[in-house]
């Protein structure tokens, strides 16, 4: 767990990056195959993508968890991870935005 | 089926739970009441599908009261079980459970509430 | 009214009334042994505690009340003692309708009710405390 968190904060490239938090996010994320992604805009929609059906398997679980019986740590797995690749997500998004302001900014 | 609301369907859990608490506690306060009966609340699933219950206009108790016009109702429970000589049917041991129940069904509705607006308000911010 | 304040007003009563069943049963063993002054006259009588259940309409809530507290008209044993200054002209003086025992028993179950209740407020206070806390930012 450590491991991957330190691989994370010195990942070199996005692919990197993506497998980093996806082995910190744990088996709750429906794995993409980032292995031998290079295209940048495929990596990133990936991310996203990680996001939204965590998302939703958190919110489909929590609405069978209001309803009735469901398995308590189950539920609790399933938003924590969301929230979990729902921050990555938010981090990886303010840093594209940073870049591309930096890129912007820089003299012709 | 339609998408629901979560937090709609959090806030009414919550209000179901509440109207619950209140008729464990209504039982447990008259556990040494002579002819008492036991009260609950119809099960979630029924106040959802919005069927109010047929109401069982035979048992001369049967008082159906709610604090909105919903199918969440206090009423008396029928029951099987043979009655102390005074007429009590409470069961202290069965309301505390009960009471266990909708304390843990509360401390996870209140978790998810939490959890899913936390994110909410990260991803607008 | 808010279902959860009303339960905490239930319970309340719930508290309330086993208090006074208690206050009754300690009146009781007080007396166990508490004769008239005169010969012929007539010791403590036991007394007996009613609830009843009050319906509150509009949320549901069945408080509970202490209807009546009546005196148990039980005969009263006779025992023998002669130099007793209730003494009749045979030697018995009348002791009180109360069975220590009984009294014991309805002790440990007004306890148990009472420690339900307890636990009964507890909990309201909890929801309601955890609802609030849901504006509580972290």
């Amino acid at each position: 767990m450590i491991d991957s968190l330190a691989a994370v904060g010195r990942a070199a490239s996005p692919a990197s990056l993506l497998d980093g938090l996806a082995t910190i996010s744990g088996p709750a994320l429906k794995p993409v195959n980032v292995a031998a992604e290079t295209s940048f805009s495929a990596a990133l929609s990936s991310v996203s993508q990680n996001a939204v059906s965590a998302l939703r398997n958190a919110e489909g679980l929590s609405l069978k968890a209001l309803q009735g019986d469901m398995d308590t740590r189950e539920v609790v797995d399933a938003v924590m991870s969301a929230e979990q690749t729902l921050q990555a997500a938010i981090a990886i998004r303010d840093k594209i935005v940073t870049a591309y302001l930096e890129v912007s900014r820089m003299a012709i | 089926m339609q998408p629901v609301n979560l937090f709609a369907l959090a806030s009414q859990q919550a209000r179901w739970l509440s109207v619950r608490q209140t008729a464990v506690s209504s039982n447990i306060a008259n556990a040494n009441t002579p002819g008492y009966g036991t009260v609950d609340v119809e099960p979630f699933q029924a106040v959802l599908d919005q069927t109010r219950v047929a109401m069982r206009a035979t048992h001369p108790q049967h008082i159906a009261v709610g604090a909105t016009a919903d199918a969440l109702s206090v009423r008396q429970v029928d029951e099987s079980r043979p009655l102390m000589p005074s007429g009590n049917t409470v069961v202290l041991e069965q309301e505390l459970m009960k009471s266990g129940e909708v304390r843990r069904s509360m401390e996870m509705n209140t978790a998810i509430v939490k959890a899913f607006h936390r994110m909410l308000m990260m991803t607008t911010r | 009214m808010d279902p959860l304040i009303s339960s905490l007003k239930v319970a309340a009563s719930g508290l309330g009334a086993q208090s006074e069943r208690l206050r009754v049963v300690s009146e009781n063993l007080a007396n166990a042994q508490s004769t008239g002054n005169f010969p012929g006259a007539d010791p403590y009588q036991r007394k007996t505690i009613t609830f009843t259940a009050e319906l509150d309409r509009l949320s549901g809530a069945r408080m509970v009340e202490v209807s009546a507290i009546a005196n148990d008209r039980t005969a009263f044993p006779s025992e023998f003692q002669p130099g007793h200054e209730a003494a009749d002209e045979l030697g018995y003086v009348k002791m009180p309708n109360v069975n220590v025992l009984v009294e014991m028993a309805d002790m440990r179950e007004a306890n148990r009710s009472y420690e339900a209740n307890l636990q009964s407020i507890k909990q309201a206070r909890e929801l309601i405390s955890m609802t609030i806390d849901l504006l509580r930012s972290q």
